[in-house]
C-alpha cells in the first residue's frame, strides 16, 4: 500500500451516523408494524371461514326461493280446489232453484 | 454446543447488527453520495430492511455481506433515480495543502473524498470498498457480482485518476 492508497483509506474511514439513528431506526419500525398486520397477516383460517359464509348465504338463499316456489304452488292448488267446489255448490243451487 | 448456538443466536439479534454495522452502511452510502442527510436515510431504509428479513440471515458473516450488498445496491439506485452526477466539480475542490505536509492533512483527506466522488458510479463503488472496508479485489468481486479484472482494472484506473488530478493541483509527486 503506497501514499495516497494510506490516505484513501484515512479519508474513507468509517464515519457514525448521527447518535438519534438507532431511535429513529426504532421508531419507523414500531410504526410500520402495526400497519403492515393490519393489512397483511390476516389469520390463515380467514379465506375459509370467507368461503364457507358466501357458501351459507347463497345456499339460505336458493333454499328460501325453493320454500317460496312450494308455497305458491299449494295456494294456487287450493285456490282450484276451492274454485271447483264453488262450482258444484252452484250447480246444486241452479238445480234446485228450477 | 448450546454456548455456541447463544452466542449465534445473539449475534444475529437485529439491535447487535444495527449497533455492531450501523457505522458501515451509513459510511459505504456516505461515501458514494457524499450527503450526510440522504446517506442516513438509506441507511435506515436498509436497516427496515433486514428487520424484516432478519429470518433469513443464517449468520453474522452473512449479515455483513447482505449489508454491504442492499447498501451498494440502494445508493447506486439512488444515484441513477435523482440523476446525481458528480456534486463537486473538479475545478471546485479546495486546494489540498503542500506536500511538505502530509502526516495527517484533514483538507486532503477532504479533497480525496470529493474527487471520489466524482468518479462514475462502479469504479467509486469499487474504491469505497476497497479503501472504506479493506476489502481485496475479489471480494469486491464477489460483492458486486463483476468479474475479478474488471475491479482490479477499475482500481487501477482510479488510483491512476487520482494521482494525475492531485499532481495537476501541485500536490506532490504520487
Amino acid at each position: 500500500m503506497d501514499w495516497l492508497e494510506k490516505e484513501l483509506a484515512k479519508a474513507l474511514e468509517r464515519k457514525e451516523p448521527s447518535p438519534d439513528f438507532a431511535a429513529k431506526l426504532t421508531a419507523r419500525i414500531e410504526s410500520e408494524a402495526p400497519r403492515r398486520s393490519r393489512l397483511f397477516h390476516f389469520p390463515r383460517w380467514m379465506p375459509a371461514a370467507a368461503a364457507f359464509v358466501m357458501l351459507a348465504t347463497s345456499g339460505s338463499l336458493a333454499w328460501r326461493r325453493h320454500q317460496g316456489m312450494v308455497a305458491k304452488e299449494q295456494v294456487m292448488l287450493a285456490m282450484r280446489i276451492t274454485a271447483g267446489k264453488l262450482n258444484h255448490v252452484q250447480a246444486h243451487v241452479r238445480e234446485a232453484q228450477q | 454446543m448450546i454456548e455456541l448456538e447463544r452466542v449465534e443466536e445473539t449475534s444475529c439479534d437485529f439491535a447487535t447488527l444495527v449497533r455492531e454495522h450501523q457505522a458501515m452502511v451509513f459510511s459505504l452510502s456516505y461515501h458514494f453520495l457524499h450527503d450526510r442527510d440522504l446517506a442516513e436515510e438509506i441507511a435506515q431504509e436498509v436497516f427496515l430492511s433486514l428487520h424484516k428479513h432478519i429470518a433469513d440471515i443464517k449468520s453474522p458473516e452473512h449479515a455483513v455481506f447482505w449489508l454491504r450488498k442492499v447498501v451498494v445496491q440502494r445508493s447506486i439506485d439512488e444515484t441513477r433515480r435523482k440523476k446525481r452526477r458528480p456534486q463537486v466539480a473538479l475545478e471546485l475542490v479546495a486546494e489540498p495543502a503542500a506536500a511538505s505536509s502530509r502526516d495527517s492533512d484533514p483538507l486532503l483527506g477532504e479533497v480525496l473524498r470529493r474527487l471520489i466522488a466524482t468518479l462514475p458510479e462502479t469504479p467509486r463503488m469499487v474504491m469505497v470498498m476497497r479503501y472504506q472496508e479493506d476489502l481485496d479485489p475479489a471480494e469486491i468481486s464477489e460483492l458486486l457480482e463483476m468479474p475479478l479484472g474488471t475491479v482490479k482494472s477499475h482500481l487501477q484506473r482510479s488510483l491512476a485518476l487520482l494521482r494525475e488530478k492531485l499532481q495537476r493541483r501541485g500536490v506532490g509527486d504520487y
